[in-house]
């Protein structure tokens, strides 16, 4: 096998049609179990008919820490690692096992003891809402402005945004020139000065062209792509951060792989991959048989750029002897990607790798729906989902503006305190194309229908997949990771089993794994066979 | 070894014959997480501490008719998160952007809102503004007190000791003052109150002080269960070792991992009428409400406190729970939570005299 396969190209334009041979049977859908409220007040997901045995798994608990030296309780807090601490259940045993005690009867076995020593009643003297799932509210202001000319040009930015979703083309035009001055006034260096001018230009750019219809976005050249997205790379951890975590966990789902196969949706410049590659070279037992295909548009003027990236993996993984092969697949949209392209080995262990790209798939038509299922169809042992965590796909164009504002806003703000390079043009011009898509695009031209992780989340839970959790390990080596960016400020936060960074207090890119849950129509199947 | 178990059994029983499940169940849970995060050596597991802490993000769409936002205050880059009430006319039609213009526009002309800038508990050490047991207990407090909250960040220990803790506390009370948008009443202030738990209370009492010398103004302290202690083991503290949650060592590594090295507990930050401690007679020092819990081992460190106050003939409340342990507050639970939150309510109510003192 040689170090590369040469690239496949997909049709442009060919549509997904419904007689795919992915079958879309529907997923079963759990009963949600009744949560205790008030634990969920302080964070926890906890079943109300489980209360009594978490208490009595915490007893335990407590038995087997008094059992044990302070050292090896504070090692407990080193060398376990630690899931999802929001399922209280799962860690007070995951603690126990540690511990290597037995735990108690599974939950949902009722205990025959008595309670000798039963708790108070809760006072519930308020008719107490349950508090909310704080996945659900997503506006969240970190830098409010409190100079005049700022608040002003933020009112002046949304009554434009007001009217231009009105259609008032003619007042929304007016309201672009106050916009103009007010830029003049406030200090377009930093905050909301800078961020709103890449707004105030969107919106005259949505204004000027087509109203309803959304503005189609001016393709740039390859070269200025990857420039942007180098640019933006070097400048603040989200990518770094992205592929560092995605790495980490396609590590530990091929653990015991002798052959594997990365599918990578955006491939860009292969910067994810010397580090996989390494870390596989290095892994006790030695490397397993790497295969990579790699995504991207398909390149003009007869360049292959993406086997060009295939070639410089390849040398680095001969560099390192990691036996290594490249397939590059060429397509405009992810959705014209069928899955015979990938070419994928039933002997393989698979991971699909999907950095800030499933989004583009929520426009009209919903193509998600097909290509969730024919990853699911691959089997992988992991898909690796990353996105920013925001609700940019709203129908309401002033819902989606005011929401992209702020992300926006953190984000820049973000920008400015990394010291690591001083000129950060290209890397904001790289979000602004983002921010243009948000605000001028509409129908399949708006292609950065970004959406919250409890969004994601419910999506693939539908179509068959099951958490993958990052634990404390991953947390911990992101938390090291930023400590290399001198801007103190950025936060590794964990939710129920992901992990997201963010600015401050607001997360803006989450990660979470997945694989795929088994067919139980493959079971009834047989059963029926005579 | 045997015995100890023995003993542990009981205390866990003790326990379980005060607090309600709930409690019981989020207390232990902290408590045996705690015990992981600390080393012997002095040091903190702060990235599994990260890890472990629940958070929540803010919230501009109201619940329970309360909204939440986040500032970083970018001379310290430590985060404050407001509270506020959502006016109830707009609350349906609430637009988004509404919550960044009001920034301009103080609270009220005409009436006085009571601002609490809350320093959120954890032994110097734990949990943050962001912890969802504080979020929580926070917007409760703004509802309850129809008014704002402003829950802050400061730097923990053992990473940062005295007098960092003191030092953001100070940064956030100029901050809060210095808000044309937290205004209130005819006189146009900031109407100010310290509040705090355990660690929290402690932060409160020292920048009080602080303010008092400086001429700042603060209307008044709440400080819930606060974290004082001393050199001397108190009857309280050898009574209840190891009975409700905390053990007596415990307490003392907290204050080994705040107090500058080398430091007793007779520190003046730790035992603020002890030997070395200061003098507060004369001084304009703000009303307090202090909350002892009654199964909680450092109250007879509180009740010292509230002693030594009285004896300076500042204007003290004691708020004694007896069958009270620590945290009873961050669940609405029990009748020591009520009770709890009617005393804070009438303790920020605006003077009921017709018209509010001009400083």
């Amino acid at each position: 096998m040689g170090p590369y396969d040469s690239s496949i190209s997909a049709p442009a334009g060919s549509s997904s049609t419904s007689s795919s041979a992915c079958s879309s049977s529907t997923k079963p859908r759990q009963p949600p179990d009744q949560m205790d409220h008030l634990l969920a007040g302080a964070g926890y997901k906890v079943r109300s008919n489980d209360l009594h045995q978490v208490a009595e798994r915490l007893e335990h608990l407590e038995t087997a820490m008094v059992k044990s030296s302070p050292v090896e309780i504070s090692e407990l807090g080193h060398d376990a690692v630690h899931y999802n601490p929001t399922d209280l259940a799962s860690w007070v045993d995951s603690l126990l096992t540690e511990l290597n005690t037995n735990p108690p009867a599974a939950v949902g076995v009722p205990t025959d003891l008595p309670d000798l020593h039963p708790f108070p009643a809760d006072i519930n003297m308020y008719s107490n809402n349950p508090p909310p799932l704080h996945g659900e509210f997503s506006q969240q202001v970190v830098t409010p402005l409190e100079e005049d000319v700022s608040i002003r040009l933020v009112h002046v930015l949304m009554t434009c945004a007001e009217a231009v979703q009105r259609g008032d083309l003619s007042l929304a035009s007016l309201l672009i020139d106050d916009l103009q001055a007010l830029l003049g006034r406030v200090n377009s260096v930093c905050g909301i000065g800078k961020v709103g001018s890449f707004f105030v230009d969107a919106l005259s750019r949505r204004i000027v062209n087509s109203s309803q219809n959304g503005v189609v976005q001016d393709d740039l050249s390859a070269y200025e792509n990857e420039m942007l997205y180098h640019h933006y790379y070097e400048a603040c951890p989200y990518l770094k951060f992205a592929h560092f975590t995605a790495n980490q966990a396609i590590l530990e789902a091929f653990d015991g792989q002798d052959c594997v196969h990365v599918i990578d949706f955006n491939l860009m410049q292969g910067l994810q991959w010397p580090a996989l590659i390494q870390a596989l070279a290095l892994r006790p037992g030695g490397p397993p048989l790497l295969r990579l295909t790699g995504i991207g548009p398909p390149s003009p003027d007869g360049r292959d750029s993406l086997r060009e990236i295939g070639l410089k993996l390849a040398e680095l993984a001969r560099s390192v002897n990691v036996r290594f092969a490249f397939r590059g697949v060429a397509a405009s949209r992810l959705e014209d990607v069928k899955p015979w392209m990938l070419q994928v080995s039933p002997k393989e262990a698979v991971a699909v790798n999907s950095i800030m790209q499933l989004h583009k798939l929520l426009g009209p038509g919903q193509p998600i729906d097909v290509v969730l299922d024919w990853i699911h169809d691959l089997n992988p042992k992991i898909v690796m989902v990353v996105e920013q965590e925001s609700n940019h796909n709203q129908s309401v164009f002033l819902d989606r503006f005011t929401e992209a504002l702020y992300y926006y806003s953190t984000m820049f703000d973000s920008l400015d305190a990394c010291t690591a390079q001083p000129v950060k043009s290209l890397a904001e011009l790289y979000i602004q194309r983002e921010i243009c898509n948000v605000v001028c695009c509409e129908g399949s031209a708006r292609v950065e229908r970004h959406e919250l992780l409890a969004t994601w989340r419910d999506r693939l839970t539908n179509a068959g997949f099951a958490p993958l959790h990052l634990g404390s390990n991953a947390f911990k080596q992101a938390r090291m990771l930023l400590t290399l960016f001198s801007a103190e400020g950025y936060s590794v936060e964990e939710n129920e089993g992901c992990l997201t960074l963010g600015w401050h207090s607001r997360p803006l890119i989450a990660a979470s794994a997945w694989q795929a849950v088994p067919e139980p129509s493959a079971t009834m199947g047989q059963i029926n066979h005579p | 070894m045997f015995s100890m178990a023995g003993s542990n059994e009981i205390n866990a029983n003790e326990a379980k014959k005060v607090v309600p499940l709930h409690t019981w169940i989020l207390i232990s849970n902290f408590k045996l997480a705690y015990n992981m995060l600390r080393r012997p050596d002095g040091t903190f597991n702060r990235e599994l501490a990260e890890f472990l802490d629940r958070k929540v993000v803010a919230n501009t769409v109201p619940v329970d008719g309360v909204y939440s936002f986040d500032v970083v205050d970018r001379a310290t880059s430590l985060l404050n998160r407001i509270y506020r009430c959502a006016p109830p006319e707009n609350e349906s039609t609430r637009q988004l952007g509404a919550g960044i213009i009001e920034l301009e526009k103080p609270l009220s002309t005409t009436e006085i809102v009571p601002v609490i800038i809350f320093f959120h508990g954890g032994s110097f050490t734990h949990s943050s503004a962001n912890s969802a047991i504080y979020d929580t207990f926070c917007r409760r407090l703004t509802g309850l007190i129809q008014g704002v909250v402003v829950s802050v960040n400061y730097r923990r220990s053992p990473e940062h000791r005295y007098p960092c803790a003191y030092e953001d506390g100070w940064e956030a009370l100029k901050w809060v003052h210095s808000r044309s948008w937290l205004l209130s009443g005819k006189d146009s202030k900031v109407h100010v109150y310290l509040a705090g738990d355990s660690s929290g209370g402690n932060i409160a009492h020292h920048v009080a002080h602080r303010a008092a010398s400086s001429g700042l103004e603060v209307l008044g302290n709440i400080l819930l269960h606060p974290l004082f202690g001393g050199e001397e083991r108190t009857e309280s503290e050898k009574k209840l070792d190891g009975k409700y949650f905390v053990k007596l060592q415990d307490r003392d590594w907290y204050w080994r991992a705040f107090l500058p090295e080398g430091e007793d507990r007779d520190h003046p930050a730790c035992n603020i009428f002890g030997p070395r401690g200061s003098n507060l007679a004369g001084v304009n020092f703000p009303k307090s409400l202090v909350v002892v819990a009654g199964l909680d081992l450092v109250q007879d460190w509180q009740l010292a406190y509230v002693e030594g106050l009285q004896k300076a003939g500042q204007d003290v409340k004691l708020l004694f729970l007896k069958k009270a342990t620590i945290g009873f507050y961050f669940l609405p639970n029990n009748e020591h939570f009520y009770t709890l939150m009617e005393e804070m309510k009438n303790f920020v109510s605006p003077s009921p005299s017709p018209s509010p003192v001009c400083s």
